[in-house]
């Protein structure tokens, strides 16, 4: 009975965050983003992933890990604030199961204490502080394919010169062969942004596909016979996956979305700011401004004001997130079905989206991708899940087809990276990176201070083109910070380029900024140089 | 990070810390960027010295007598080889949002200036852009002809008409928690007030550029009181520690709306009770100026 399915769903979960490490404070305040998305989604889905294989439950999902993400899940200073992060909460926790016993919050506050406790064993005693190793464990499986993404998440259609393109994904792959002990076989485009014939720069790495937004491959040329339910080739030979918008919808419709039930949790009631002062302090930044600290004791409700919210009950949103797993996979498994009469050939459907949607912006999500992997294992045969490597290895003939200039962004273009808000960043960034393939064209072999500087410089430049600079001052969200860091960036850069021009280096100021901007550790400059890139576009 | 951010009205301008860096590099150059299939940015730098030079060729007076133009020229193909159109524009601007009719084609610019009887004078050339055509494709190969009727459909099933839009709907809902994480953050390092309320206090960045003035306010709640030392005291039904002479404070985040309080003491005995209640109502407003 093998090949009842119709159809393949292939499950793509970005996981990313800016590279942000700040040993020149003791508590800052934006390295919680990261310690929040730890705790929200990045070791739920491990514990998800856990679950499911001592069960006996097969799955498979695909997800990036950016190397901005993986150098700071590796990163010791950053390790160590983590493990403080999470005792803290943890300890918060414990009080309040006390404080809540009798209480209509009892249950919550219960099911935190017991969270935390989980994050605590999995991080200590399953991965001890080493979490990628959890992921490599999965993906040494067959269960998970981990995916990379551009060096520092650069946008790469807003670059002028290849030489930056290519040094994003060379120090990409060469980035995750550290930790993952082999190549990158996908990668994720920074905001799939793809320009054509960027794609020859993955093929040097051996990067046999990437990801794009529906329109990238619609508007492809010539018209892709299978829309996006088959992948296309670029001429390169490198395979392009575009994005069901069917799926996508589902989960993030602003009306009909699932995450906005209302027996969910709501988001914006925080203990930071519901707690007695005093109380909660301990647990607030040091400055004792009130924040979201991540435990939250209410449910969505209703329209109603913040203050009459109602508590929230986990037995109840668990079971809500199982059912709205049943009705995502119902959904999956007419859509294949339909598709696959209309096409007369097995589709794959690719449903993206950001990891940190689940857990983090939606706390239930992490049950629902469970629910939805058990479902789908047990309850159903139209569907099959695969990574897109597999399904390449079952279905090696594709279309050739040139995408289009495309992203993930509003409007679908440039637009949120290029606006009034950011499109000052521009010069600055071109500049760096002529200087900096100058230098790396300059200098064929340094070695000693030199060598030290020049690849602080190459840290510098790929700092700066994260393309998160650009969108937080779109959004306006953390629009100072982002300022700054593109600001600092580059004049530790163009510091640095001066002090090499000018044979004039400051060992005092290099030591300082290896020490802040530590990303990379092995990164050689020769990256940028041209006869790198020129290389890599003949392979 | 999120997957797409909601382009907004009132956030149009850079962050005023930008003017740190260098106004320019001391070359002369320019380079174009693709927006998408109807818009360019372009940004270029003109040094002194080049000016001077066009002064020695042309003439003391050239700057004032001339237009200063962008020509944008579609470099497509062979055919299109002389096609251009012209973009007035100062010199001081040194960048610009440039639109064309025609998506899907190749495009490269010169800043320069338009001389009274009509010659073209350039001052820097960018790069080649090719813009996306933001259409389906007008090429279909052999194959796709058998199927072509149903292609319709096909769109229709792929989402077509949801371009920009799914990504905007994620937006939506994320800028609206991104904006609470904004309000939040944004206090991080100013403000050394603790309480959340519906209007983020922040300095509102765009007034600020127009005009210096601004005001922000927002307002806590601290709630006190008194009563025996050894008595059981709760407040909206969690209990309160009392300080060794049987007062007790509390501050409390006070957003707008109607917050009840009631506070009851029960005697160590539990003989006695003595009740309280407080409403508090918020309502904010502001001029919108």
């Amino acid at each position: 009975m093998a090949n009842k399915e119709k159809g393949y769903l292939a499950l793509v979960l970005h996981a990313h965050l800016p590279f942000i490490r700040h040993p020149e404070y003791e508590d800052f305040l934006e390295e919680d983003w990261f310690f929040e998305a730890m705790c929200e989604t990045y070791i739920p889905l491990l514990d998800v992933y856990e679950r499911l294989t001592a069960e006996g439950t097969d799955f498979r999902v695909t997800m990036s890990i950016t190397p901005p993400l993986c150098n700071m899940m590796a990163d010791d200073l950053l390790r160590e604030r983590f493990r403080r992060y999470y005792s803290l909460r943890l300890e918060l926790a414990e009080k309040e199961v006390v404080r809540n016993r009798n209480t209509k919050f009892y249950d919550v506050a219960k099911m935190y204490e017991t969270k935390f406790r989980r994050i605590r064993e999995l991080y200590e005693d399953y991965y001890h502080g080493r979490i990628l190793e959890g992921f490599k464990k999965f993906q040494d499986m067959g269960k998970l394919e981990i995916i990379t993404c551009g060096a520092t998440h650069g946008f790469l259609p807003l670059e002028l010169r290849k030489e930056a393109v290519h040094a994003q994904i060379k120090l990409a792959a060469d980035d995750y062969r550290r930790h993952f002990g082999r190549g990158p076989r996908g990668i994720w485009l920074a905001e799939c942004a793809y320009n054509p014939g960027d794609d020859v720069f993955l093929k040097a790495q051996g990067i046999r596909y990437f990801f794009l937004e529906t329109h990238g491959i619609i508007y492809g040329s010539p018209r892709p016979r299978y829309g996006v339910y088959a992948p296309v080739y670029c001429p390169s030979g490198v395979a392009a996956f575009g994005r069901d918008m069917e799926s996508a919808q589902q989960v993030w419709s602003a009306e009909t979305g699932y995450p906005g039930d209302n027996r969910y949790r709501e988001f914006y009631r925080d203990l930071g700011y519901d707690l007695e002062y005093d109380y909660v302090k301990p647990y607030l930044h040091q400055d004792g401004v009130r924040r979201n600290i991540g435990m939250k004791y209410c449910k969505i409700t209703g329209k109603v004001q913040l203050n009459e919210k109602a508590p929230y009950n986990p037995a109840e949103a668990r079971e809500m997130a199982a059912s709205h797993a049943g009705n995502f996979m119902f959904n999956r498994e007419r859509q294949i079905e339909h598709l696959n009469g209309f096409l007369g050939r097995k589709p794959v459907v690719v449903s993206m989206y950001d990891a940190e949607l689940y857990g983090h912006w939606w706390y239930e999500g992490v049950d629902f991708l469970e629910f939805l992997f058990k479902k789908i294992h047990h309850d159903q045969k139209a569907i099959k899940m695969v990574t897109p490597s597999e399904y390449l290895g079952i279905h090696p003939d594709n279309q050739v087809v040139q995408p289009c200039m495309s992203t993930w962004g509003d409007k679908g273009y440039n637009e949120v990276w290029l606006n009034g808000t950011n499109d000052w960043m521009y010069r600055h960034l071109h500049k760096q990176v002529e200087r900096m393939v100058e230098l790396a064209n300059k200098f064929p072999a340094a070695d000693g201070t030199l060598l030290r500087a020049l690849n602080q410089c190459a840290r510098e430049v790929v700092l700066g083109m994260s393309s998160d600079w650009a969108f937080l001052m779109t959004v306006g969200t953390a629009k100072s910070y982002s300022t700054k860091r593109f600001v600092a960036h580059t004049h530790r850069f163009n510091g640095l380029y001066e002090q090499i021009m000018g044979n004039r280096l400051e060992e005092n100021f290099l030591k300082d900024i290896e020490w802040r901007d530590n990303i990379f550790p092995e990164l050689n400059y020769r990256v940028f140089s041209t006869e790198e890139m020129e290389k890599a576009s003949r392979s | 990070m999120t997957s797409s951010g909601q382009i907004k009205k009132n956030n149009t301008g850079p962050e005023a810390e930008h003017k740190a860096l260098p106004e320019g590099y001391g070359a002369t150059e320019a380079a174009l960027l693709p927006r998408d299939p109807n818009w360019m940015f372009i940004y270029w730098e003109i040094t002194e010295n080049s000016k001077k030079n066009i002064c020695r060729l042309h003439g003391e007076d050239v700057f004032q007598k001339s237009r200063q133009v962008i020509r944008v020229y579609d470099v497509s193909a062979a055919d299109t080889a002389g096609r251009y159109f012209d973009v007035p524009v100062m010199l001081e601007a040194r960048s610009w949002y440039i639109n064309v009719q025609e998506g899907g084609r190749a495009y490269c610019c010169e800043v320069g200036l338009v001389m009274p009887d009509g010659s073209f004078v350039g001052l820097v050339k960018t790069n080649t852009v090719s813009l996306p055509a933001g259409r389906v494709s007008d090429v279909t190969d052999e194959k796709w002809m058998a199927v072509s009727a149903d292609f319709e459909k096909l769109l229709q099933l792929s989402g077509v008409e949801h371009i920009g839009k799914g990504s905007g709907e994620v937006a939506k809902s994320l800028a609206q928690r991104w904006e609470m994480l904004r309000a939040v953050f944004s206090r991080a390092s100013s403000w050394g007030v603790s309480s959340m309320s519906s209007q983020a206090l922040q300095k509102p960045e765009q007034q600020q550029q127009k005009k210096n003035f601004w005001l922000v306010a927002d307002c806590e709640l601290i709630l006190y009181g008194a009563t025996e030392p050894d008595a059981f005291v709760t407040v909206s039904g969690r209990k309160v520690n009392l300080n060794p002479d049987g007062t007790f404070s509390m501050r409390f985040a006070l957003p707008d709306g109607v917050v009840d309080l009631p506070i009851k003491a029960l005697s160590k005995d539990e003989t006695e009770t003595r009740e309280i209640a407080i409403k508090v109502t918020r309502a904010t407003t502001t001029d919108g100026k």
